[in-house]
């Protein structure tokens, strides 16, 4: 018989914000008793799942901001962010002067490089401690909320060019590892197997 | 009596329950252990949060178990009492008993 599966979404967020020393163990155990609580009623069993998942992150989180974790995590992040803030850059004056002088394409080329420089950015931090993904989608989101607020494009664009910034940037920097790392090893996403 | 010694409330339960299990168990039967006996649904991260830091305090330590199917493949990590643990919580128990011994504290009034 096939065993229940947790939500995969749940399995793949302990998976990327739990640290090192606790997530296997914290994951399997967690894993372990929802298949005990699925057989009965699986709704209630992926509810509980869920639940324990939203609480155990943060209680860890305040763990390791009590125990001083946080600062090697954030150390990563800023230390990533200035290598993706150089790379943007570099990518933007070759756009503008080189590639496309043109302010629409510009428009067009400039979110694909920054989603791209987020993706590649949030796996090289998970590839050095995975708890500095967490850290380092909270500085892409600052830095274009605070780009948003001072308005530092020239040119008038609609609120949702502004806003697939603000949403796409932190979501590709959280969730490019895992789909590498689901690619790499084939079953990242399906735990249970 | 060191400052260290004390235990916090939850670092209390936890390594009672561990005591209470006897031998080596890991965070899902403490979890489920603590559940049982005081109706409080803890968290499976403030569980291992905890026995880290316990860990650290060197109060329990720690080994890895084998991978399961059941578990996904992922292994356990089993815990257990230090001598150090056991001794944190007789002062602990002795200073919790210390307190409340021979007090005449009127619960109602508080």
């Amino acid at each position: 018989m096939r065993r229940a599966q947790p939500p995969a979404f749940a399995c793949w967020f302990l998976d990327s914000v739990v640290p090192v020393p606790y997530r296997e163990a914290l994951l399997g155990d967690l894993i372990e008793e929802y298949s005990l609580r699925a057989d009965s009623a699986s709704p209630i069993a992926a509810r509980w799942f869920w639940s324990q998942t939203c609480r155990s992150v943060a209680s860890i989180l305040w763990s390791s901001l009590c125990s001083g974790d946080w600062v090697v995590s954030m150390s990563i992040a800023i230390g990533v962010y200035i290598g993706m803030a150089m790379f943007k850059l570099i990518a933007d004056l070759t756009i503008s002067k080189v590639l496309a002088p043109g302010q629409a394409t510009y428009l067009i080329l400039a979110p694909v490089v920054f989603l791209l420089t987020s993706a590649v950015g949030g796996c090289v931090a998970s590839r050095i401690r995975r708890g500095a993904t967490l850290f380092l989608a909270l500085i892409v989101m600052i830095t274009v909320a605070a780009l948003i607020g001072i308005k530092v494009c020239a040119t008038p664009v609609p609120w949702w060019y502004q806003f697939g910034f603000l949403c796409l940037g932190p979501l590709a920097v959280l969730i490019a590892p895992a789909i590498v790392g689901a690619v790499a090893s084939g079953d990242a996403l399906q735990p249970g197997e | 009596m060191k400052r260290g010694e004390l235990l916090g409330s939850l670092e209390h339960i936890i390594l009672l329950a561990l005591a209470r299990l006897e031998g080596s168990a890991h965070g899902m039967i403490v979890r489920r252990e603590i559940e049982e006996r005081t109706g409080r649904n803890i968290s499976i991260g403030a569980v291992y949060a905890t026995l880290e830091r316990l860990e650290r305090k060197g109060y329990v330590s720690s080994f890895t178990g084998e991978p399961t199917p059941e578990r996904g493949g992922r292994a356990k990590r089993l815990f257990r009492v230090e001598a150090s643990g056991a001794r944190a919580l007789q002062v602990s128990e002795k200073t919790i008993r210390s307190m409340t011994a021979d007090s005449n504290i009127r619960w109602g009034n508080i």
